[in-house]
């Protein structure tokens, strides 16, 4: 109950850094970010113009720390950011921003756009200005662990059923293991084949693993709603517990953000090196096919796209994975224009598919109609993908739009077909 | 020289093809569309010859010797057979009384028709006596004879602008066509001599269209002065990679470069030399490894040196040192007081807790 404009401006000015201000000098205001935005492109609206959504930043930027900026300022030029702005800029920067940095590729001076959306959301957040459902996720994860609010008990419950359905052993606790797993709450209510897969896989190389009971949480709400104080202390969980079971590998689920969150975030949130190494799911697939271990027994016939979760190819880097994954799996894998670190984003990173507002709904319904052509542009009834957040927004779309398409999860696929 | 243009120059061995060909270039350089190609040649072909006169001042003759004097007869030199040269002191077999009195005979003839070239200055001291022909001054003369004209063609740059008469001190009180003559249209050609083809170029186009082509703020043909030398010249791509020849025997020099260090007044000269050449299309003062003079211009005599550079600080390091401590100074005290800034920011961070998210 102390949100306040004055810490809002306070979070900014600490916020701004050299990348920010050599972004904001370097812009040429040349639009580009624009076309590379979806809801910009779906809904024509300049409004959504990614560096427009930065506009208290750029002005706080400018006032603060530019000779010209405090002039403007002193002779009223520059108008100072107001509450009433900032409720404005809420909807620009949390219901269509996903984060998901294909403004920050296109940029042709190499502005990370998104660099300083996240930093943006620093202030929108001290200054009260986020959705509920963002609030309220974040909350969950801090107070019960989760941004759904499952406890151990209930993951516990899940684990039981995944022991009964593949019989296989669920470590959980065990010191010394190669991979410790983190989950996302989507995974454990929506997707738990995802972790009969990896039972399945893991059983299948001979690789050692664990669950946390402290830290089964991936994901990091903290991260979406901007507030670093709190991201550090969901983070902390994981590490904390990694480091105190002395594995060799924290393995991040399928779920973009979550990777981004513990693998890229992680070690700057904490401010050290971790003990271990981050290692998302695709990555350690990859490592397995390469080996030979991911032998298939047969391979989908249905034709079929991949949508490559932003968060993990564009923004994280796993760049070489997904491809010869899925070659492994399909027959018939057709690769769409704009795939890899140029694809189009589901419409609900970044938190948005927290956000559960008419107005933020209603957006990401016209945002999908960019997923939906796609599909339709290749002429499948099938799209892979791997990431559980994106799954939830996409399942959204086809409902909005009554499509019979249907949405696999890329592990669960290849655990599905892989050798007995 | 009876009979049309084209009969005459057919006898000297110019095919119709070869002028249709010259009237098409002549026309593309003019920036006329090329259908007034065609529109030159008929009308030139078939001209009716009018009368002109050449009033010779305070020159050189460099002017006449640019247009009639190349190595062997150019189209440019038989086009002035499409004239009737009534009076051209050089030119004219004629001498004396009868010299004169072709002038006024012409005058009289074709009042109110007839083109008035001139050449040289004006020279307005001691009431005009530093020049005179037959006992009159040159003001005198150019007076009566601009009253009748229809138009004023003025050729150099003393005609033009004063010229190399008018540098300073200015002995003579030398001054322009343009200065004297005020009720007329005055057609600047300026140069040190003009180049042969725009001489040609304006003729030419007056005789097809019967008017003057279109001129810049200085009364200067546009299709001609419209561009700088240094616009179309071909070390320019030298320039803007900062190439430049230091001196005329260095490196750069052999290798063709930018002569603008050297003195090169291309970028303030407006002449058509880099397009059109010389001598035939032979060569030009920068292709030869000299800067251009700026011979087209006003003044251009006392413009300083002509190896001089456009627009390098007399020493361009006098301030440099002082220039980048303050601009150090004020970067490093702008740093510092960011710096706390943010610092203090940073400093005052209150750990945000779940309170913090609501209002």
């Amino acid at each position: 109950m102390s949100a306040s404009l004055e810490k809002g401006i306070h979070a900014l000015k600490e916020v701004i850094d050299a990348p920010i201000a050599s972004y904001f000098e370097s812009c040429v205001h040349c639009g580009l970010c624009a076309e590379a935005c979806l809801f910009y492109t779906e809904t024509g609206d300049p409004k959504y113009t990614p560096i427009h959504k930065l506009e208290p930043l750029r002005r706080v930027y400018e006032q603060e720390y530019t000779l010209l900026g405090r002039l403007k300022k002193v002779v009223g030029l520059s108008k100072p950011v107001t509450d009433a702005e900032l409720d404005q800029w809420q909807e620009l920067v949390y219901d269509s921003c996903t984060m998901c940095g294909r403004c920050s590729l296109v940029c042709p001076v190499g502005n990370d756009i998104v660099y300083m959306v996240r930093k943006f959301r620093e202030g929108m957040a001290v200054s009260g200005h986020v959705p509920d459902g963002i609030r309220s996720a974040t909350k969950r994860t801090v107070e019960l662990g989760g941004p759904m609010g499952l406890k151990w008990p209930a993951v516990a419950n899940v684990l039981k059923h995944v022991e009964e359905n593949t019989g296989l052993k669920i470590p959980v606790d065990q010191a010394g293991a190669d991979y410790l797993v983190l989950l996302s709450s989507m995974e454990i209510v929506n997707y738990p084949e995802y972790i009969e897969a990896l039972a399945k896989i893991f059983h299948k190389a001979g690789i050692s693993f664990t669950l946390a009971s402290d830290a089964y949480e991936a994901t990091n709400a903290g991260i979406q709603i901007g507030s670093s104080d709190l991201a550090k202390v969901i983070v902390s969980r994981i590490v904390d517990a990694a480091e105190k079971l002395k594995v060799k590998n924290v393995l991040s689920p399928e779920c973009g953000h979550a990777y981004m969150a513990i693998r890229w975030e992680g070690p700057n949130l904490v401010g050290r090196p971790f003990g271990f190494n981050v290692v998302h799911v695709l990555e350690l697939l990859d490592e397995l096919r390469l080996k030979g271990v991911l032998k298939m027994k047969d391979k989908l016939k249905d034709p079929l796209i991949l949508h490559d979760p932003c968060q993990i190819v564009r923004r994280g880097g796993v760049l070489q994975a997904p491809e010869p994954l899925i070659q492994q799996v399909a027959e018939n894998y057709i690769p769409i224009a704009d795939k890899q670190k140029l694809n189009w984003c589901c419409g609900g990173g970044g938190g948005a598919s927290a956000i559960h507002t008419e107005e933020a709904e209603a957006l990401r319904a016209k945002a999908f109609k960019i997923k939906k052509r796609q599909i339709e542009e290749a002429g499948v009834d099938t799209m892979v993908t791997f990431c559980a957040n994106c799954r939830i927004t996409i399942e959204e779309g086809f409902d909005h739009y009554e499509m019979n398409t249907k949405l696999l999860g890329l592990t669960e696929l290849l655990a599905e077909h892989l050798e007995d | 020289m009876q009979g049309p243009l084209i009969d005459t120059l057919a006898r000297r061995g110019v095919t119709r093809r070869t002028f249709l060909k010259y009237c098409a270039t002549l026309a593309s350089m003019m920036a006329l569309p090329p259908t007034a190609g065609r529109a030159m040649a008929e009308a030139m072909a078939a001209a009716r010859r009018p009368s002109v006169i050449w009033l010779p001042f305070q020159e050189c003759t460099g002017c006449t010797e640019s247009i009639t004097r190349s190595h062997s007869p150019t189209i440019e030199g038989m086009i002035f057979d499409m004239i009737s040269l009534d009076y051209q002191e050089t030119l004219m077999a004629a001498a004396g009384h009868q010299a004169e009195e072709a002038r006024q005979n012409a005058m009289k003839d074709n009042a109110g028709k007839y083109l008035l070239i001139v050449d040289g200055s004006i020279p307005l001291g001691h009431d005009g006596a530093y020049s005179c022909i037959g006992g009159r001054s040159n003001v005198d003369m150019l007076k009566e004879a601009a009253a009748g004209a229809a138009a004023v063609i003025a050729v150099g740059s003393c005609a033009s602008f004063g010229g190399i008469p008018k540098a300073n001190p200015n002995p003579t009180g030398a001054v322009s066509v343009s200065d004297l003559v005020k009720d007329k249209p005055i057609v600047n050609i300026p140069g040190c001599p003009p180049i042969p083809v725009v001489m040609t170029g304006v003729l030419a186009h007056y005789l097809t269209f019967g008017s003057l082509p279109e001129l810049d703020d200085k009364g200067r043909p546009k299709s001609f002065y419209g561009n700088t030398i240094h616009d179309r010249c071909y070390r320019r791509p030298f320039y803007d990679q900062g190439k430049f020849a230091k001196t005329f025997d260095d490196e750069g020099a052999r290798q063709g470069w930018c002569l603008f260090e050297l003195g090169c007044k291309g970028p303030v000269t407006h002449n058509a030399c880099a397009t059109v050449k010389w001598n035939g299309g032979t060569s030009w003062p920068v292709e030869s490894g000299h800067g251009c003079l700026g011979c087209s211009e006003p003044d251009f005599w006392d413009g300083g040196s002509f190896y001089k550079a456009l627009s390098a600080p007399a020493d361009p390091l006098k301030f440099a040192a002082a220039a980048a401590v303050v601009g150090a100074g004020a970067g490093v005290a702008v740093s510092v007081a960011n710096r706390v800034k943010k610092n203090t920011a940073k400093a005052t961070h209150e750990t945000t807790t779940l309170a913090d998210l609501e209002k």
